[in-house]
């Protein structure tokens, strides 16, 4: 999700070609090519410029729904809806069949396709494995020496980032146990949080975590864009 | 005297057939280059992807001019060309066609058409998504927005504005 104002002026994207399975962008306005997934010009006259990110989440929607009732949902085109053009439902399986090319060096301790979620904190970056989320949510870690926790909600598929210093102090979380929708507890304070970072109750409510952007990838072309990052292992800490 | 001009007439019309087979395999190489450097499932370089970009951004200009300058060439070699040889200038010309239509194409939205009029509908009523779908969402002075993963993974591009800000969500 990015920015679409480029020294004073608003650019219109096409797609417009793929590089090493992620898609180039071109825009009405300059005929510059940028790459999706970086957000950076790659060719043409912007060559070297950055769009500016834009925070934004990858959620289900029941989830999106219950903390926004009162947002707005992208409709489907009927001539392509009816054509039948749109993913189905277990695209995402289907998907995973597909070959992949890349020109990064893979880890073996990982399946070029397997799903990662991709974090950058003050200049390193990490990929941390759906799987591995699966069996341990939050996972409590330091990136780039920033104290950070990656949890995954009670769909087993939205995930957000953190920071976890509250007022100058590290906080540790772990989940409570059989409520629905899901609860974090700090151990320093004792105080709850909901998904959203924000304490509901106990010493700490009101307050709000620091959001991290995450990025739901594919190893392959996490690593191919970023190609100095870590791979997170269960048991490490 | 008569022998010796058209001798030298006929060198002239083989170097105008030589000139149109290599304006005709020009443009066809301008224009195939980038899409066969730029496939899908196949590894990129830095130097592929210039070369793709560079082609594409003069492609249409050039084969204007290849297709005008065969033209000139197929009109003066017309006369004086047997029925046969007709038929091979006009054949040569269509590749030349071809390719000045398909350098003014996107052929990457012809696989992926874009929303031409992106329309919303509010959360309750968004009938179309499942509870276990995946959306893009976001959140600025307080408008929300979702952009649903399925028709994204078609559409990748979808440009909108949010609390006041103009933005593209890709995926």
């Amino acid at each position: 999700m990015w920015a679409t104002e480029v020294n004073g002026q608003v650019l219109h994207f096409h797609l417009a070609g793929i590089n090493n399975q992620n898609f180039i962008m071109r825009d009405e306005e300059t005929g510059s090519w940028w790459q999706q997934v970086t957000g950076e010009a790659i060719q043409g006259p912007l060559k070297g410029q950055h769009l500016s990110p834009v925070d934004y989440d990858e959620l289900t929607f029941s989830l999106w729904k219950r903390e926004n009732p009162e947002g707005r949902v992208l409709r489907p085109d009927d001539a392509i809806a009816r054509a039948g053009e749109y993913a189905t439902a277990d695209w995402d399986q289907r998907l995973a069949k597909v070959p992949v090319a890349t020109s990064a060096k893979l880890d073996k301790a990982l399946e070029a396709r397997a799903l990662v979620v991709g974090v950058n904190a003050n200049g390193a970056s990490r990929a941390y494995p759906f799987n591995a989320l699966a069996k341990q949510s939050p996972i409590i870690d330091e990136l780039g020496r920033v104290p950070i926790m990656i949890v995954m909600a009670d769909d087993h598929k939205s995930v957000r980032g953190f920071e976890r210093t509250v007022d100058g102090r590290q906080l540790e979380f772990f989940v409570k146990p059989d409520v629905s929708p899901l609860r974090l507890v700090d151990a320093q304070t004792g105080s709850e949080w909901d998904f959203s970072g924000q304490a509901v109750s106990g010493p700490s409510v009101g307050k709000q975590l620091n959001r991290l952007a995450v990025l739901n990838d594919y190893w392959f072309d996490w690593k191919t864009y970023h190609p100095d990052t870590t791979l997170y292992q269960l048991g490490q800490k | 005297m008569n022998l010796a001009r058209g001798g030298k007439r006929n060198r002239w019309r083989k170097i105008g057939w030589l000139t149109l087979v290599i304006i005709v395999l020009l443009a066809l190489i301008i224009v195939a280059a980038p899409v066969l450097l730029i496939q899908p499932f196949k590894p990129q370089t830095q130097r592929g992807l210039a070369i793709s970009y560079a082609l594409r951004s003069w492609s249409p200009y050039l084969t204007l001019a290849a297709l005008i300058a065969a033209l000139l060439l197929v009109g003066w070699l017309w006369r004086g060309s047997r029925w046969f040889a007709r038929i091979v200038l006009v054949v040569m010309l269509l590749p030349l066609v071809a390719v000045t239509w398909f350098a003014r194409q996107n052929h990457f939205e012809w696989m992926f058409r874009p929303l031409q009029h992106s329309a919303y509908a509010k959360t309750a009523e968004a009938s179309f998504v499942g509870d276990a779908d995946m959306v893009l969402a976001v959140k600025i002075n307080g408008e929300s927005a979702a952009y649903p993963v399925r028709l994204m993974a078609y559409h990748h591009v979808v440009q909108d504005t949010v609390g006041g800000r103009a933005l593209v969500a890709t995926y």
